[in-house]
């Protein structure tokens, strides 16, 4: 793909600059998660380092997404999910009694598998949660939204219709808005739930790309399916099995030297989860 | 692509032996007729009394239509009908945001608030039994309650009161089903941004629910513009415009003038009850075509109204960048 070095390549790049330090560590120790009576994962430790790319993998139902949801405190209000364990940005603890899990939210952004904006207008979409959080000032608004549209490739194709809806955009062109308006209010982790199954290839080029391009500026967490995508975007992967971590440690080692047969046989392509048990 | 010469020809149904033809049989069009012409039949049987109704209502009225209708105040024994015209947009306006505001939010607690219990069943039960209560009931309760009890005498306020109580549970029940309506996505997006619940509300729910919600309270306007029963125990009626009190003022309204003009003994007032009849019904309709319009304008960022008409397709992108090859696809991917 051939991509246009334009000014607002150079903006983004700036950006970027401007972000390298503030990325957090996020980690888990002895994590359990459930709903009711079930546990759906057990026994997960983990450590995020900062600004790195660490992909989450496993069969449908391992629990990824579960636990991604987790790391946000997205789950709270999902009936009958419960939790034990520690969950830690930057060594503390998100559940503590001081923790506020709106603040929590912002420092630990998060982009859905399906592209959600927001019924508003595009510019009103990116800058959404810097108004909620009143991070700028009214007459601020246009800027920030330029430099975030920018900073994920987006600006040229938006730039004469930001009043327009959002929902005339393509599907991948939707998600890079999704993302911009996770990156306007300046997170410190990113949490991707399968960003780019529902793109075609291009878009899915697109995203990862701007990714690739966030850090080290920012720590990211990236659920995914694709496991060519986990080899080709992560610097460290994590598989999980049944609600359990298998193995995790950097993505070259879990692919080409895998410790455990089951990421073998996983990461290897044999498809049947059969395999793992 | 093969050529149409390659097709086997399988008109007329009489393939291999075995196969099922493939026309349809005598007796399943047959049943097909019946049914749509049942349909049909069904949608006449709606049809026609409002035509009816309409038709006898202008007839009426044009016939002995006089302008200053509009302009000249009722006298009791002819005049117009301008009195009632201002008392009925009054009360509009004030059934509009009193059974509107407590409407949307008895709306938002049922769908936003409040965790399902037997509680909110509770609630929620009360408000369906309120929309079935008779509304002469109401008036009655109202006359009694206000007009009498707390001394009111016949009073704008009264008047609000009851047809704001009558309609509240329509707003009610339009808000909590729009809110229901509501992707999920939007309220992730938004906590996923660190809003606050209510900020989430504010911003991005309430604002997809506006086309459902907007229609509830216009229906509710509908039914309060036609009610007659609940205004004549409580509003009253007066010859004279609407003044400034809420309370102590009987007030004029179209209604009034079509239920009671009907069969006085002078023809001016009898023409004056058909004329008040076709202004309803304008204004009914008027009512109704709002909301259309209202949702339309209320809709310039939904999905739907992006993706369905397409009057505007997106322009095309320079070549070359990440996003050309996407657009290119169409916009239909969501």
């Amino acid at each position: 793909m051939v991509r246009e070095a334009s000014w607002s390549d150079a903006r983004a790049a700036s950006t970027g600059a401007r972000r390298e330090g503030t990325a957090a560590t996020m980690s888990a120790r002895d994590v359990r998660l459930g709903f009711g009576s079930v546990t759906v994962m057990e026994d997960i430790t983990v450590d995020l380092p900062p600004g790195s790319i660490t992909a989450l993998v496993g069969p449908s139902g391992s629990g990824k997404t579960t636990f991604l949801r987790s790391l946000n405190r997205m789950n709270d209000k999902v009936r009958s999910f419960w939790r034990e364990g520690e969950i830690l940005l930057d060594g503390r603890e998100i559940h503590g009694r001081d923790v506020d899990p709106l603040v929590l939210r912002r420092r630990v952004g998060m982009v859905f598998q399906r592209p959600n904006p927001f019924p508003m207008s595009i510019q009103d979409n990116v800058v959404a949660g810097v108004r909620a959080h009143r991070m700028a000032r009214r007459s601020a608004m246009r800027d920030i939204a330029e430099t975030r549209l920018a900073e994920v490739g987006l600006w040229s194709a938006v730039a004469d219709r930001l009043d327009d809806s959002p929902f005339r955009l393509s599907g991948g062109q939707q998600q890079l808005l999704c993302l911009a308006r996770a990156l306007a209010v300046e997170p410190e982790v990113l949490l991707l739930d399968e960003p780019t199954s529902s793109l075609d290839p291009r878009s899915t080029e697109a995203v990862e790309e701007l990714v690739r391009r966030l850090t080290p500026g920012i720590t990211v967490v990236v659920v995914t399916h694709n496991l060519a995508q986990a080899r080709r975007l992560s610097d460290n992967t994590v598989l999980f099995y049944q609600g359990r971590l298998v193995e995790s440690g950097p993505t070259s080692q879990l692919f080409d030297r895998p410790s455990r047969p089951e990421t073998a046989r996983y990461l290897g392509g044999d498809a049947d989860p059969a395999v793992l048990a | 692509m093969r050529a149409p010469a390659a097709v086997p020809a399988v008109a007329g149904g009489s393939g291999a032996p075995g196969r099922a033809p493939l026309v349809i049989g005598r007796r399943r069009r047959a049943a097909d007729r019946l049914w749509w012409s049942l349909c049909a039949v069904a949608l006449a049987l709606v049809v026609a009394p409002v035509v009816w109704v309409i038709t006898g209502v202008v007839q009426r009225a044009v016939s002995g239509w006089s302008w200053s209708v509009l302009t000249t105040i009722s006298t009791g024994v002819g005049g117009g009908l301008a009195n009632a015209i201002v008392g009925t947009f009054v009360l509009l306006v004030g059934v509009g945001l009193l059974a509107g505001l407590v409407g949307l939010g008895c709306g938002v607690y049922l769908a936003e608030i409040a965790r399902p219990s037997w509680r909110t069943t509770v609630l929620r039960s009360a408000s369906e039994v309120l929309s079935g209560v008779p509304s002469i009931v109401l008036g009655y309760v109202g006359y009694e309650a206000l007009v009498v009890g707390l001394h009111w005498g016949f009073s704008l306020l009264a008047g609000l009161i009851v047809l704001s109580v009558l309609v509240v549970p329509y707003v009610a029940k339009s808000t909590e089903i729009a809110l229901g309506q509501v992707p999920l996505g939007y309220r992730e997006g938004g906590e996923a941004l660190g809003m606050t619940r209510s900020h989430v509300l504010r911003t991005v729910v309430l604002r997809s629910a506006v086309p459902g919600i907007a229609t509830g309270v216009i229906i509710a306007l509908a039914i309060s513009v036609g009610e007659t029963a609940p205004l004549l125990y409580t509003a009253g009626w007066t010859n004279s415009y609407p003044t400034a009190h809420l309370l102590h003022a009987p007030i004029g309204y179209l209604t009034y003038a079509t239920y009671t003009f009907y069969d006085d003994p002078y023809p001016a007032v009898r023409a004056l009850s058909y004329d008040a009849a076709l202004l309803l019904v304008l204004l009914v309709v008027g009512l109704i075509a709002s909301s259309r319009l209202v949702v339309h304008l209320s809709q310039r960022y939904s999905p739907e109204r992006s993706l369905g008409a397409g009057r505007r397709s997106p322009r095309p992108l320079p070549a070359g960048t990440a996003e050309a090859g996407v657009a290119a696809e169409g916009t239909g991917s969501l």
